[in-house]
């Protein structure tokens, strides 16, 4: 079993950015299949649940075939015409690019997903201030944001009662999510005001140096996946670039 | 002699400090020049980009799952056009940069959003982080371009224009590689136009509203409108 939710969130960013910088730069069937085969015997010995892994996933098994479907109708054409209709025309070219730009969109879209299941927001920012150095103040502002999203949904419910208590809240569905929504900005603006100012009490973007309570580790695991991920997209490209079928996109 | 140990230790730990520090220090302290203070973030700067970055990444969780139904109307009347809709993922930078006014807010509310919407899952995973990327600087350039001084509705719908035109490079580089020209015309055409109402128009006309409420009373956004009534 690969433990795959111990690795520092940056490497398992940079992994997935490393795989889809392989994959966008080409167009082809081959390339895409070879990254979506070692991806998938990966992805098996992670011990992810099956019922979660599906969920998580499911947004990419839908968003591959609509868009192969697009590229399919509206794609560049080439060799015989099966169809025309006004700006449809399926023909031989335009069904290979489909057939590409399915794999593609699975190739890409799901290492990108699920690398991003196990992600903690705290050990993301960690691993973003402490290990790209990215300026802290500005991560630990965003991870304090992230922090109030379950105060946001005990709002919207608050919300959704007092309107209810009012008796506004059964005119228009569209409507009321619109208000409800801007008051729910309303608030949140509000609570983040006097949460700065607690923070700044509290020395929160002063000029002393800041130091970590949780290390960011960064060790042979992190330089695995990062490995992992550059032959992966390396093995797609030479395989692609071997039986010919490697196909810049901008052509 | 323990007061001169307390000394020695003292100017230790400013030895340690980088010399960048100290000389960040002296103008921080010196808030009067007008030109740093008005580019510099402040505490509630951060706090609240980040506020309004969350909350937009939680519209683009509804957004990811909504847009598929609710735009294939559009796709099916005009290839490409279904990118109008796209400007509910566009309208966080811009929001943030009416909001906040600082340089790199447009980029850091966009990031944030994106940020929010790939940790809760969406089909794009880490590209959601790229693409947030690219859209936000897209808003940013045009709010550079006017030095940071237009926050009115021209300066608001042209940030939302070059989102547009950001998100239909990305787009069309990344996921409709093989499209005609004519998908790809059509689809930047809509992006743009997208980007123009929903993230320019409606984000300034939330901006005002908000100024209203005074919730942006610590802000030069919600200042100008007190000063107005």
């Amino acid at each position: 079993m690969i433990p795959i939710a111990a690795v520092n969130p940056v490497a398992k960013l940079g992994a997935g950015l490393i795989v889809s910088l392989f994959l966008i730069v080409t167009i082809d069937w081959v390339s895409a299949t070879t990254a979506l085969l070692l991806e998938l015997s990966i992805i098996a010995f992670m011990g992810i649940e099956p019922r979660r892994f599906w969920l998580r996933t499911l947004p990419v098994w839908l968003a591959a075939p609509l868009t192969a479907l697009t590229i399919m109708l509206y794609g560049r054409y080439g060799g015989d015409v099966y169809f025309e209709f006004l700006f449809i025309r399926i023909s031989d070219g335009s069904v290979e690019l489909a057939l590409a730009t399915f794999l593609r969109v699975l190739a890409i879209g799901l290492p990108a997903v699920v690398l991003f299941i196990s992600i903690d927001p705290t050990d993301f920012a960690d691993g973003l201030a402490q290990r790209l150095r990215l300026p802290d103040r500005f991560v630990l502002g965003a991870l304090a944001a992230v922090r109030m999203v379950g105060l946001f949904l005990d709002d919207w419910r608050s919300l959704e009662l007092a309107r209810r208590a009012r008796g506004v809240a059964d005119r228009g569905r569209l409507r009321r999510v619109a208000g409800q929504g801007f008051a729910l900005l309303v608030l949140s603006i509000r609570r983040g005001s006097k949460l700065s100012i607690a923070m700044e009490a509290r020395g929160f973007g002063g000029d002393t140096p800041r130091t970590w309570a949780r290390e960011s580790r960064w060790g042979a695991a992190e330089w695995i996946t990062l490995i992992v991920g550059l032959l992966i997209g390396v093995a797609a490209t030479v395989v692609a670039v071997l039986t010919g079928s490697w196909t810049f996109i901008a052509r | 002699m323990p007061a001169q140990g307390a000394d020695t230790l003292e100017t230790r730990a400013i030895h340690q400090m980088k010399g960048t520090k100290v000389t960040t220090t002296a103008p921080s302290t010196s808030t009067s020049t007008p030109l740093r203070s008005r580019f510099q973030w402040r505490v509630i700067d951060i706090v609240v980009a980040s506020v309004i970055g969350v909350a937009s990444g939680l519209i683009f969780v509804v957004w990811n799952v909504a847009s598929s139904p609710a735009l294939a109307p559009f796709a099916a009347l005009l290839p490409g056009l279904q990118a109008v809709g796209g400007g509910f993922w566009l309208f966080a930078g811009v929001l943030t940069a009416l909001v906040i006014r600082k340089p790199g807010a447009a980029i850091y509310g966009e990031v944030v959003a994106a940020s929010v919407s790939a940790l809760i899952g969406n089909q794009w995973g880490v590209l959601t982080l790229v693409s947030g990327l690219t859209q936000g600087l897209g808003a940013e350039i045009v709010f550079a371009a006017f030095l940071y001084a237009n926050w009115r509705v021209s300066g608001a719908v042209l940030a939302g224009a070059g989102a547009g035109l950001a998100m239909a490079i990305t787009d069309l580089t990344i996921w409709y590689v093989g499209a005609e020209v004519s998908f790809a015309i059509v689809y930047t055409i809509a992006a743009v136009v997208g980007g123009m109402l929903i993230a320019g128009l409606l984000s300034w006309l939330a901006t005002r509203g908000l100024a209203a409420t005074g919730a942006l009373n610590r802000f030069g956004a919600g200042r100008e409108i007190a000063k107005r009534v």
